[in-house]
């Protein structure tokens, strides 16, 4: 050691530290007591040696790089032991490790640039912190690292600098990847967090739980409820907020919420469709009627087709008896055979009857028959037609007429109120195929108002006519379409439906009503009233009369038809009769004759005249023969109806019409011309409404 | 009083942030050595600026708690050195230099030791290498760690005199995926900042030539 700085190696000896210098080629010029101690390598052992050499295997790099530094640009160098666990291999004297920090500084003395290494002991400092940290670390693992709830702890920059093992497993990330995030960026809740944040930051104690949402690595939500708390190391701030998890309890919250909307949807939905269903029921209702309609419409046409059928065929047959009739009637009168005459034209006669009464019940039906309402002693009326209905019944079925004593009496067509009847009666028979009571009654009732109401009529009179039968009786829906056209429950053939319509419109055209009376099992009673007639009965000749035809005084009639057949048998009842028959094809013909002075007494008319129609040639008939009474003739009823049509004195028959019937209008037309002034009176059998 | 920014024209300036960046990245070097991982120092601008100035750019930053190591140099000229970055961001510098997993306790526990090296390397090598180019030396002390804001780290003592203006260096620092910005500040007396305006001119015309100095003669 260099004599001259004796003092100063005293003192370097004493110190307790490691004082090292190096030269310039970073070899050892000075090496104290202390490092000689703590290293075991003497002074003069360590003198012009490199610290490599000295400590070969430990890892010097740092020191190196500092002695480098030092000497090359003047710049001193810390190396602390907590950053640099191992740099020399020292013992302290109880030969346990030495732990260490060492600084590198240039010394300038006048010689060049030198290097000092300075070493200090910090073992015990370390341990105690060691000890110390191991004891917090202790208490801390204790309670974080083993807690179930996240923790973070959040410095005042909002960056996590710790999490807890609950935290990864929570977000998804590791706990190294948390810190350093910014932790509001793990929460969706931004506002949620945010006042989390805010009430932790400003105060010292926890305010209150708040729900936060979060959303981990994998992108899932996740419900926590956070708590934060704020505490100060130093001079720095830091927050340590604890989130529980509640996704638990919020996923039965949701499927409480869930079950309760849906038990809300289900009643509101119901309600709704409670609202609705009566107008679903309507639409339905509409629809069924709508088809039904359609159907009926459709059987409607079928049926109309298969009548027509039917009705051809019936006229061809009566036709065919006819001409059948008439042609062996033609060969036997040629023949001579004079003799069997009657049968054949008995034969026509019936079938021109039958064919005839066809008609009638056909143009009744379609309503454009003119009704001949006429007083009608109901009771004289059914019991007329008692033996037709015998033999039309049967025999299984017994037959009780039970009239009413002074039954008043009823205006109507007498034909129809006949024909109902017997379709009542027909249908009271079918309805008891293995025999039963039939039974007819009549009686005076007088409708109330209510009573009224239930028939759908005008308060007042009436009179009763019931027919009953011990039959099947009848269900509520087929009550209900009795009246329909077409309706029927026979099988086919066996029935054309339009009987009882038939009888509706007849009844309700005289101002009465029909009412059916049935239940199932325990038979059927239809009734018909019709309003009492307050006039008189005028003992007339019936239809059917065929006494008293003639007339004596040898009346010029006139008949204008251009028909032959119609005008010849027209003209042959009147001889009959005994008047005198004047003939005209058509309508100018007639007007000639008319425009004669040739003497006429009554002009009968066909009113569809080829040329002129048969209304036209009566008038200008009259213009010239103010008092002639014209008898109409049509086929075709359609304009008979109504008063404005007819004019006084003018009269109309319908075809087709027998002989009697006729004979009868023609007589009484004669009969009643003296009594007439001008105006038109009522005569017996002859009303026309 | 001459503004700061004259004091070393553009040319200067250039060259004054060669050299810093030579001293970064040598300080890059043996930080790496000191954190065995990839290190990138980065500055991107140089000023020199006036006190005042200096601390408004420092009180900008919205956290005014700063942590700051400290040198001190002395020799042809004289100054302290600071190595300055956010409070808040001191605990990433020191889990970027130490690494690892270590639990907050023992980052805070480490916080004054690792500023304090990386600290020192860091001004080390701006310094060291600026004196060293500038062909002069200077004697730099050991580092100090201090939290404080702006005012107080220029206001040391002995107080630095009205005028007194800064070498500011904005540097980057990254490391182990971390970024962290921060500032040097070499605060310089007046006297102290002409003798490195001479130093540097001297260092232009040893590396240029005589050209550059001719075209820039003021």
């Amino acid at each position: 050691m260099p004599p001259s700085a004796n003092s100063d190696y005293r003192i370097l000896n004493s110190i307790n530290g490691g004082f090292v210098v190096l030269d310039q080629d970073a070899r050892v010029t000075t090496w104290n007591a202390w490092m000689a101690t703590a290293s075991g390598i003497s002074a003069d052992d360590a003198r012009r040696k490199t610290l490599s050499e000295l400590f070969p295997g430990a890892d010097l790099r740092r020191v190196m790089l500092a002695v480098q530094s030092a000497l090359a640009t003047n710049t001193s160098t810390i190396i602390t032991h907590a950053l640099n666990p191992s740099l020399f291999p020292l013992l302290t004297r109880s030969q346990r490790t030495l732990l260490h920090d060492v600084t590198v500084s240039p010394i300038e003395d006048g010689r060049g640039l030198e290097c000092l290494i300075h070493i200090t002991d910090v073992t015990m400092a370390t341990r105690r912190e060691k000890y110390l940290r191991e004891q917090q670390n202790a208490r801390y693992d204790a309670v974080v690292e083993s807690a179930p709830d996240v923790i973070l702890t959040i410095d005042e920059e909002g960056v996590v600098q710790l999490a807890n093992p609950a935290a990864a497993a929570q977000f998804g990330f590791s706990a190294a990847d948390l810190v350093g995030r910014s932790a509001a960026s793990l929460f969706d809740s931004k506002d949620a967090w945010a006042e989390v944040w805010r009430q932790a930051i400003a105060e010292d104690a926890i305010a209150q739980q708040r729900e936060v949402t979060a959303r981990r690595k994998d992108g899932t939500i996740s419900y926590l409820e956070a708590s934060g708390s704020r505490w100060s190391s130093g001079s720095r701030i830091f927050v340590t907020v604890i989130l529980r998890d509640i996704n638990e309890r919020r996923a039965a919250e949701v499927a409480l919420r869930r079950s309760e909307g849906n038990a809300r949807a289900a009643a509101q939905a119901l309600a709704e469709l409670n609202l609705t269903l009566e107008q679903r029921v309507k639409d339905r209702t509409d629809q069924l009627m709508k088809a039904e309609e359609a159907l009926r419409q459709g059987q409607k046409m079928e049926a109309i087709g298969q009548l027509t059928g039917g009705i051809a065929h019936d006229f061809n047959n009566l036709l065919q008896g006819i001409t059948g009739a008439l042609n062996l009637l033609q060969k036997r009168i040629a023949a001579g055979r004079i003799s069997e005459t009657e049968r054949f034209i008995t034969g026509a006669v019936e079938s021109a009857q039958r064919a005839a009464a066809l008609t009638h019940r056909l143009l009744a039906f379609s309503r454009q028959q003119p009704i001949d309402p006429r007083p009608v002693d109901e009771n004289n009326l059914i019991a007329s037609v008692e033996e037709l209905l015998r033999r039309t019944i049967g025999e299984t079925i017994q037959l009780r007429f039970a009239p009413a004593a002074d039954l008043w009496l009823v205006r109507c067509d007498a034909n129809q109120l006949e024909n109902a009847v017997l379709n009542l009666s027909i249908n009271a028979r079918d309805a008891m195929p293995t025999g039963g009571v039939l039974t007819i009654e009549t009686s005076n009732q007088t409708l109330s108002s209510s009573d009224a109401k239930a028939w759908d009529v005008k308060p007042g009179d009436y009179v009763m006519l019931r027919v009953k039968d011990t039959g099947a009786g009848m269900p509520r829906e087929v009550q209900a379409r009795a009246f329909d056209p077409f309706f029927t429950t026979k099988a086919i053939g066996k029935g054309t439906g339009l009987g009882l319509s038939m009888i509706y419109g007849f009844v309700r055209q005289s101002e009465g009503a029909v009412r059916i009376f049935s239940e199932v099992g325990k038979g059927s009673s239809i009734e018909i009233c019709l309003p009492r007639f307050h006039g008189d009965l005028e003992v007339a000749s019936s239809a059917q009369d065929d006494g008293d035809n003639r007339t004596e005084k040898g009346e010029v009639v006139l008949v204008v038809e251009d028909e032959a057949v119609v005008r010849l048998l027209v003209v042959e009842v009147l001889k009959e009769l005994g008047y005198y028959p004047l003939e005209a094809v058509d309508g100018a013909s007639a007007l000639r004759i008319l425009g004669s002075s040739q003497r006429i007494d009554l002009l009968i008319t066909d009113l569809g005249l080829p040329d002129i129609n048969g209304r036209a040639v009566a008038d200008e008939a009259l213009t010239r023969r103010k008092n002639l009474p014209v008898l109409f003739m049509t086929g075709y009823a359609a304009q008979a109806a109504g008063d404005a049509f007819l004019a006084d004195g003018m009269e109309i028959i319908t075809k087709p019409f027998t002989m009697e019937v006729l004979a009868a209008r023609v007589r009484d037309i004669i009969a009643t011309v003296p009594a007439r002034t001008g105006a038109r009176t009522r005569s017996a059998g002859s009303q026309i409404l | 009083m001459n503004s700061p920014s004259t004091l070393l024209n553009a040319l200067e300036l250039d060259a004054l942030t060669e050299l810093v960046n030579l001293g970064v990245s040598n300080a890059a070097l043996s930080l790496r050595e000191m954190v065995r991982e990839e290190v990138v120092l980065t500055v991107p601008k140089v000023a020199v600026l006036g006190r005042d100035e200096a601390i408004s750019i420092l009180a900008k930053n919205e956290n005014k708690r700063l942590v700051a190591v400290h040198q001190v140099f002395e020799g042809d000229i004289t100054g302290r050195a600071l190595l300055i970055f956010p409070e808040a961001r001191s605990l990433e510098l020191v889990r970027a230099v130490v690494g690892g997993e270590l639990p907050l306790e023992e980052i805070m526990e480490l916080e004054q030791e690792a500023l304090a090296e990386t600290g020192n390397v860091l001004l080390n090598g701006c310094l060291g290498t600026i004196a060293n180019n500038l062909e002069r030396s200077l004697k730099i002390s050991l580092p100090e760690v201090i939290h404080g804001q702006g005012e107080e780290f220029f206001s040391l003592n002995p107080p630095p005199q009205a005028g007194d203006s800064v070498l500011f260096i904005y540097i980057n620092f990254a490391v182990r995926h971390r970024d962290i910005e921060g500032y040097i500040a070499m605060l310089l007396d007046m006297p102290s900042l002409e003798t490195l305006k001479v130093m540097v001119s001297n260092y232009i015309r040893r590396i240029a030539g005589e050209q550059a100095i001719t075209s820039n003669a003021p």
